[in-house]
């Protein structure tokens, strides 16, 4: 256990060595310009969706599982918002908490579907993205909506010490998850049922609890998500959560999250979330094509999967003999 | 042996209640709107499709049937394409050659997949993924270094407007003349179908795929190399996804980075339509190809009768979380019936 614990502060801390690192390679290399209060408000604001969509598939991952929909559900949650204000005219927080809770639901009947079938997340969630999809292109059509009340984007753009408000509320909602899984009953049963099924089962907890408790979780936090979108972009159009995939597993994925399930790892996501921006950040910095972030995020993610899982396999094989995986 | 017969006829039903469902569907939007029936339209580009599709259902469906996944289907494509293209374009190879130079493509990609997969002893489905992020970046990137703004490679091998536009109608025996409706990329489907159909009916290699897939452990015990079992899977998953790349890429008649992107829920549609079991061990090679055929005809019915892509989607999407379903009442009542007899 000690060890597991080390090897987990192991990558949370060369990942925040990264992080500074590169902060400093690219404040240097930009003559400091990275540092004037407008470009670091620009990157600290963008840094808050890719915490809480990471923070999304993360609650996932810990069943052993995946939510290929985060994207889908994040655009169709914020295009309810954006709709229910621009023509409608909710008030601002009614159509948030509609537009939140469209998000949760749908988690619910993703976690739902999988109880029913009893199949992986995986694909219930790819059959649940292209419905949403249709939903979301017949919600927003090919309009970019942004006759909301100004007093939104106001307060997306507010920020408190020079830290911006959406990026406190994501690592607040980071913080509560963080909460949920180490002190309640009920998150770590969800971490039982992730690290192994049979064992959690045999203890008394029940499976389909959890799986539904994490896809509804996870519904919950793209909400939370498309909150902060759609309080930080100038307009909603269909292309929203369109690249939120990615993202979403690079994060939790290089923060250490095991992909077997089981684990969770809120400080690793939040730093992986900061070194993805950097990477993005870099790009546009010494204007290179944007498949290139892609393309390094994704050999990182691969090597960081193939790395961290072999590790963690050779020494589980060591002493549970053969136990193979499916 | 009476389960195994049993689930035998019950895969086999599905099969025949498929095909049913997807020729009334056929003559019901034919009826519906006559314009459905139009060759040149909406019949040959509707086989073409599937050809591409069933193919592309197939390499899914190896992937399946050792119980894995594979989500970097629409990758391997994409990149075996982009192989085959720029043979084409920069080395000026034949039709033929670049064709090979895709397939071998794929398939190393596939074994290089399937080898992450036996030596980190990942789920398939994380290497899968992390593996179609690496290679969707790796795509673009190439197609915009190499190509700048058209992001194709457009060199024509000579020959490949033969494969893409041209139809059974043709060739003439006497005076019985093939089908114009038969497109010639049915073809290579149909040869895919054929040799994957012979390699899990009638061969051991296929027989020991299928007992990996259903069991693990009973495999490896009862002596089949099941590391290797899994790397061949994933060769051949990648081999048929780089098939279906370079047929797209023919039938679009450019080689562009959109290859393979919109390849992910057909793979699936297919087989799972098809029987094939997610959780392997079983696999439905005709079915597959009835099953993407079934979902064609929802799509282009669809699309004729004037229905947005939208909607479109949300059929698709719900054609598979019926399917899904559907299977998982059918094991639900197959097990009570067992229970009630036992």
């Amino acid at each position: 256990m000690l060890k597991t614990f080390f090897q987990h502060r192991m990558t949370e801390l060369s990942l925040t060595i990264i992080f500074i690192v590169g902060f400093g390679i690219l404040v240097a290399t930009s003559h400091g310009i990275l540092l004037h209060r407008n470009s670091l408000q620009g990157f600290l604001t963008y840094l808050a969706v890719p915490i809480v969509i990471g923070m999304a598939q993360m609650v996932v991952l810990c069943i052993g599982q995946m939510n290929l929909a985060v994207g889908a559900m994040g655009g169709v949650s914020s295009g309810v918002m954006a709709v229910l204000m621009a023509q409608h005219h909710y008030p601002i927080w009614l159509a948030l908490l509609i537009g939140f809770l469209v998000a949760t639901g749908v988690g619910a009947i993703n976690g739902a579907l999988v109880v029913l079938t009893q199949l992986n997340g995986f694909i219930i969630t790819l059959g649940t993205m292209t419905i949403l999809l249709g939903f979301q292109y017949r919600l927003v059509r090919s309009f970019t909506i942004d006759a909301y009340p100004i007093s939104l984007p106001n307060f997306g753009a507010k920020s408190v010490l020079g830290f911006p408000l959406i990026l406190m509320i994501a690592i607040a909602t980071s913080v509560l998850l963080s909460l949920f899984f180490s002190r309640t009953a009920t998150g770590r049963r969800v971490l039982a049922t992730g690290g192994n099924a049979l064992a959690a089962r045999l203890s008394g907890v029940s499976n389909n609890r959890s799986v539904l408790i994490a896809h509804t979780l996870s519904g919950a936090l793209v909400g939370v998500a498309s909150i902060i979108t759609i309080a930080s972009l100038p307009g909603i159009n269909r292309s929203i959560g369109g690249d939120w995939m990615l993202s979403s597993f690079a994060a939790p994925i290089i923060g250490g999250v095991l992909m077997a399930g089981g684990t969770v790892a809120v400080y690793g996501t939040i730093v992986a979330a900061g070194v993805v921006r950097l990477v993005d950040i870099a790009r546009a910095q010494y204007s290179l094509d944007p498949s290139i972030v892609s393309l390094t995020v994704g050999v990182v993610v691969l090597s960081t999967v193939a790395l961290s899982e072999w590790r963690r396999r050779r020494s589980e094989r060591a002493r549970e003999g053969m136990k193979v995986s499916r | 042996m009476s389960v195994a017969s049993k689930t035998k006829t019950v895969i086999s039903d599905q099969r025949v209640i498929l095909l049913v469902l997807t020729v009334v569907l056929f003559l019901f939007f034919g009826f519906k709107n006559s314009a459905f029936f139009n060759t040149d339209f909406v019949l040959y580009p509707l086989l073409r499709d599937g050809a591409v599709l069933t193919v592309i259902g197939l390499a899914q469906l190896c992937a399946l049937s050792i119980g894995h996944l594979n989500l970097a289907v629409g990758r391997m494509a994409a990149v075996s394409a982009l192989a085959a293209g720029s043979a084409y374009q920069y080395l000026h190879f034949s039709l033929v050659p670049g064709v090979i130079v895709g397939l071998l493509t794929g398939s190393v990609l596939g074994a290089v997949t399937g080898l992450i997969i036996v030596k980190s002893q990942v789920n398939a489905f994380i290497v899968t993924l992390a593996m179609d992020f690496a290679l969707l970046g790796f795509v673009t990137f190439i197609y915009v270094t190499f190509t700048g703004a058209t992001a194709a490679f457009i060199t024509k091998p000579k020959g490949m407007d033969y494969w893409r536009n041209t139809s059974l109608h043709q060739y003439c025996i006497a005076k019985l003349c093939g089908p114009a409706v038969f497109p010639m990329m049915l073809i290579p489907a149909i040869f895919a179908l054929a040799l994957v159909g012979f390699l899990f009916a009638r061969t051991k290699l296929g027989r020991e795929l299928l007992a990996t897939g259903s069991n693990l452990r009973a495999a490896k015990l009862s002596g089949i190399p099941v590391d290797r079992r899994v790397i061949i899977a994933h060769t051949f998953s990648g081999l048929l996804a780089a098939l279906a790349g370079v047929m797209l890429a023919f039938t679009n008649g450019s080689f562009t980075a959109a290859i393979g992107s919109q390849f992910m829920l057909p793979s699936f549609l297919g087989p799972v339509l098809g029987g094939t079991l997610l959780v392997g061990g079983s696999v439905a090679v005709l079915g597959t190809f009835i099953g993407t055929m079934l979902t064609l005809v929802i799509r282009q019915g669809l699309s004729v009768q004037g229905i947005g892509l939208e909607t479109l989607n949300i059929a698709l999407g719900l054609v598979l979380l019926t399917a899904l379903s559907l299977g998982q009442i059918q094991k639900m009542l197959l097990s009570l019936r067992m229970r009630g007899r036992g």
